[in-house]
């Protein structure tokens, strides 16, 4: 487990016991706390903590064992699994749900429209879509014009069992595009 | 890509390429499903609940003690197998519908194999439900509570090959109800041999050629990530369910009877849902009950949600296929028998329908100008996770038959396959060939290359040892709407609120097939008279058994045109019911008025037009305008088109890894309701298609009985690094009854994946694998490098 008690900028209490230490998440860009113990168990998941305890049911929890990457958010600007995540590891870091996106988030957009011929929409049922989101977020922050096999490579921990593989590549295309038009991706 | 869909009809909101309606909302994450609005903030005081697994494939509980259950802190209630609420729930079965009529507890679609008990003292496969069900504070009490119970297990013989389960003393799965494991024919399926026409034996023994086959289709599982789930709150005398189960008034309708409440009692709310792809679409699940009888037990919320482990619930019913064609020199097929054995799994299910009802269907409406014919089918208990509904009941498992005797007889006869289908299959009241047929047929074979397919195993050789080869499967598409009068009446309502604006009331749960996009569309279309644009329609995808009509249910892929045609009937009246209002105030009868373009006039004097909304604003008492309709599917047997899948792979002979190159999807659809969203079926189907064929598979322990891959590691889910080039292929050829004429496609896009695979398989080496999923090893072994 590594709590970062004493380096971490945004720690609350140095040191400390693990029933009272008080574990602070930086969740699109607001601080929250939390004492181990009281108001989280040092069991829980960050998938758990976000979704249960914050109320930010966009990431979902599926799989629950790093499988299906549904339950995908960004942390320090990776796409990082929340449910192989415990929420104490994310004590002092920046954690970015797809709540804490804009609501014209280049990547949004590109999945909410993508339609054209051949290709189908980015979603069916929609249960994987902002794990699919939050993880070509992080790839086109990294990589603002991937090939396809750049998309192919990152995305390939999420599954969509309606199988709209085709269309969702397409759609992170287009959010490239997009951010090259806008000059630069934003949250 | 090119050649892109063009409508038959072009039609201002139906049939085009456009975003889904809740496009932004589900990219965006705020679409809340289930799981999302029953958490712990929405629900502070709710419980969890967790029931016991069967670690044994077949044993009987001999005694449970409960003891350190009890005593465990944040443990709030328990429920075993002996509790007298427990023991009164009725014996009841998986197989009460199959999700497209609401039906009773008397009137199940499967009364005579009523074979399983809630929470019953027998398991009968690993993973079965049984015992003891907990209420805890948390998910992680409750477990521990399951781990803390002891009990005392008659561990019984099990049995999980089908074929040794037929056998004569083969452990029985289910002795008390019957000593052998062959299901009992049934009512609705009719006779073990349930279809026979002509003179099957004299036709083989008069004919050129006779071709025999045998194919093995598997145990795939749905795989939905939105792990199925429900709060249930019961005060006082009102029960409320929210849940992720498509089946909102079914659900409703189940509770009712086996908690023997009035319906008006229990409430079911249902919003979204994360993939249905058939997962028991059987109208009844007994967590609902457990759950329910809980949150009485406790006077609080409680929720049960499988985990990703336990979600492999069940699987598409395997069956083993033999298959038989007899045909004239020329190609003239005169005789075909298909013999299937499904394995049933643990619980019977909606077995024999899968079995009987679907190839019946197909003899119909494809084998009717063979004019000598016989199927017959039989079910048969394993002690293993029971088999049901997967996209589709019946249609890929005679599927991966008949295209391949299709393949196999057209060789013998040395004609081109699709020369052979053409010339003999059809719907029973037309003549040959099909059009819609010929049209797939040759639209596929355009677009895969087909000219440039060799003889098998004759191709040419890429890096030594890789090897190409082409296949393909038809099928009838099915779901056209002459098939749905099952259903029973179909509910929708407009209300038109005097600006203008308009209530929609479909009621279906969106699954992601997409109907809540069409019925958006058909709204529009059949308001077109009204001029009301997409902004003016409020369409809640919520359906609540407490205020929504009947919901339509998302099975059979026909949703996305069966509201839309009640909508055409609705609209009719919305415009006769403003006209009956407008008719006194303007001084002419009704039937003098009509509406055209949001305007308002009399048919005589078409110039002198005035807004309706201006009109119903200033004129009227400003009460909403309501049209509802109750209308029973079109009873016109219009026959039904055809799809077809073309493949081309490529085999390593070295390793046994199958490369799919190119898959060539094709639907005549009659009508496109939404073509993105029909692409987006298309193309997505192919996961579980080449799923099918390629990677899923759940793997027993044979000693001991034990499913080794619930699980998405071991378990393979093709991610988008597997996915091949797709082209998707919408057509309108065929034409069904009503304003639009359309079918459905969603569970028809991945039927003849398989099939197409194999075939093509076979064509680049020359061998047949006749069981899926082709792994590596099943290619070394067939060409003897194993």
């Amino acid at each position: 487990m590594v709590a970062k008690k004493d380096t971490s900028p945004g720690t609350g209490k140095p040191g400390g016991n693990a029933v009272s230490e008080v574990i602070r998440l930086r969740v699109n860009h607001a601080w929250h706390e939390f004492v181990t113990g009281r108001d989280i168990q040092p069991s829980e998941t960050l998938a758990y903590v976000l979704r249960e305890r914050l109320g930010l049911t966009g990431l979902k929890v599926s799989c629950d064992e790093g499988a299906c990457g549904a339950c995908t958010v960004i942390m320090d600007g990776k796409a990082v699994l929340s449910c192989m995540t415990l929420a104490v590891e994310a004590d002092g870091h920046e954690i970015l749900t797809i709540e804490g996106l804009a609501q014209d988030d280049p990547v949004i957009a590109a999945f909410a429209e993508q339609s054209e011929p051949g290709y189908g929409t980015a979603m069916q049922c929609g249960y994987c879509t902002p794990g699919f989101v939050m993880t070509a977020k992080a790839l086109l922050d990294a990589n603002p014009h991937p090939t396809l096999d750049d998309i192919k490579e990152a995305l390939s921990g999420n599954i969509c069992r309606c199988g709209c593989y085709t269309a969702i590549a397409q759609a992170v295309l287009h959010a490239s595009q997009k951010i090259s038009t806008r000059g630069g991706a934003h949250e | 890509m090119s050649n892109s869909f063009k409508p038959r009809v072009p039609r201002k909101y139906v049939g085009g390429y456009r975003p889904r309606i809740d496009g932004l909302d589900k990219a965006s994450g705020k679409v809340k499903f289930a799981d999302d609005l029953t958490t712990k903030l929405s629900f502070p005081d709710m419980l969890y609940a967790r029931v016991l697994k069967s670690p044994y494939p077949h044993a009987r509980i001999k005694h449970m003690d409960t003891e350190a259950v009890e005593k465990l802190e944040g443990v709030r209630a328990i429920l075993t197998y002996q509790d007298p609420e427990v023991k009164k729930l009725k014996v009841t079965n998986a197989g009460w519908t199959d999700g497209v009529d609401i039906l009773s507890y008397e009137r199940m679609m499967w009364y005579p194999m009523r074979d399983r008990r809630v929470i019953g003292d027998c398991a009968r496969w690993v993973g079965d439900e049984v015992g003891l069900v907990v209420a805890a504070d948390t998910e992680a009490i409750a477990e521990e509570a399951l781990r803390l119970v002891k009990i005392e297990w008659e561990v019984l013989p099990f049995v999980l090959d089908p074929i040794e389960a037929m056998k004569e003393g083969a452990p029985s799965v289910h002795p008390e109800l019957r000593e052998t494991n062959v299901l009992p024919e049934d009512p609705v399926g009719g006779p073990d041999v349930f279809l026979q026409k002509g003179e099957v034996d004299k036709a083989f023994s008069e004919a050129d050629v006779v071709v025999e086959s045998k194919s093995v289709h598997h145990n795939p599982n749905q795989g939905s990530l939105d792990n199925w789930c429900c709060v249930i709150e019961w005060k006082e005398d009102m029960l409320t369910v929210w849940s992720n189960s498509y089946e909102a008034h079914q659900t409703r309708m189940h509770m009712s009877q086996m908690l023997d409440l009035p319906l008006s009692k229990v409430r079911v709310v249902c919003s979204y849902v994360g993939g249905q792809f058939g997962r028991n679409d059987t109208g009844e699940q007994p967590f609902f009950l457990y759950t329910a009888l809980l949150a009485k037990k406790t006077g609080r919320p409680v929720k049960f949600r499988h985990n990703n482990r336990e979600s492999f619930l069940n699987s598409r019913q395997p069956a083993i296929y033999t298959a038989r064609a007899g045909a004239k020199k020329d190609g003239t097929i005169t005789a075909m028998t298909f013999k299937s054995i499904g394995d049933a799994g643990a619980y019977a299910d909606q077995t024999m329908f899968a079995l009987k009802f679907g190839p019946a269907e197909i003899a119909e409406v494809t084998l009717a100008h063979i004019p000598n014919l016989k199927m017959e089918a039989y079910g048969v208990y394993t002690n293993k996770l029971p088999a049901c509904m997967m996209r589709g009941v019946a249609n890929s498992q005679f599927n991966l038959s008949f295209g391949q005797i299709v393949d196999i007889l057209a060789e013998k006869l040395g004609m081109d396959p699709i020369d052979l289908a053409i010339k003999n299959f059809g719907h029973e009241e037309e003549s040959l060939p099909n059009k819609s047929l010929v049209e797939v047929l040759h639209e596929g074979a355009r677009r895969i290359g087909w000219e440039n397919r060799h003889k098998p195993g004759a191709g040419p050789v890429y890096e030594h040892v890789r090897k190409r080869g082409m296949g393909f499967s038809f099928h009838p598409g099915w779901h056209a709407e002459w098939q749905e009068v099952r259903r029973g009446r179909i509910q929708v309502s407009f209300m038109l609120n005097p600006d203008g604006t308009v209530m929609l009331e479909a009621p279906t749960v969106e699954t992601g097939s997409g109907s809540n996009t069409c019925n958006f569309l058909g709204c529009l279309e059949a308001l077109s008279f009204l001029a009301v644009r997409p902004e003016d329609v409020h369409y809640s995808p919520v359906v609540d058994t407490e205020r929504s009509l009947r919901d339509c249910v998302q099975t059979d892929s026909s949703v996305s045109y069966l509201q839309s045609e009640a909508m055409m009937v609705a609209a009719a009246d919305l415009k006769k019911k403003i006209c009956e209002l407008a008719g006194p105030k303007m001084g002419v009868k009704p039937e003098e008025l009509d509406i055209e373009e949001g305007n308002i006039f009399i048919k005589a004097s078409p110039d002198k037009r005035m807004e309706v909304k201006t009109w119903l604003m200033e004129e009227t008492d400003l009460a909403p305008i309501v049209a509802t309709v109750n209308r029973v599917p079109l009873d016109l047997n219009t026959g039904i088109p055809f799809i077809a899948t073309f493949a081309e792979v490529e085999v390593d002979t070295d390793t046994g890894e199958v490369e799919v190159l190119k898959l060539v999807v094709l639907h005549d659809c009659g009508t496109v309701m939404h073509a993105s969203g029909a692409e987006a079926q298309q193309l997505g189907g192919q996961v579980m298609g080449l799923g099918e064929a390629l990677y899923e598979e759940i793997i027993y322990d044979e000693k001991r009985g034990v499913p080794m891959n619930f699980n998405w590691i071991d378990y393979k889910i093709a991610t988008m690094a597997d996915f091949p080039p797709v082209d998707p292929v919408l057509m309108e050829i065929w034409r069904g009854g009503g304003e639009y004429g359309a079918c459905g496609i969603g569970e028809s896009t991945l039927t003849c994946t398989p099939r197409a695979v194999l075939n093509a398989i076979y064509n680049a080496i020359n061998v047949r694998v006749d069981e899926l999923p082709v792994k590596p090893e099943k290619i070394l072994k067939a060409l003897g490098k194993i």
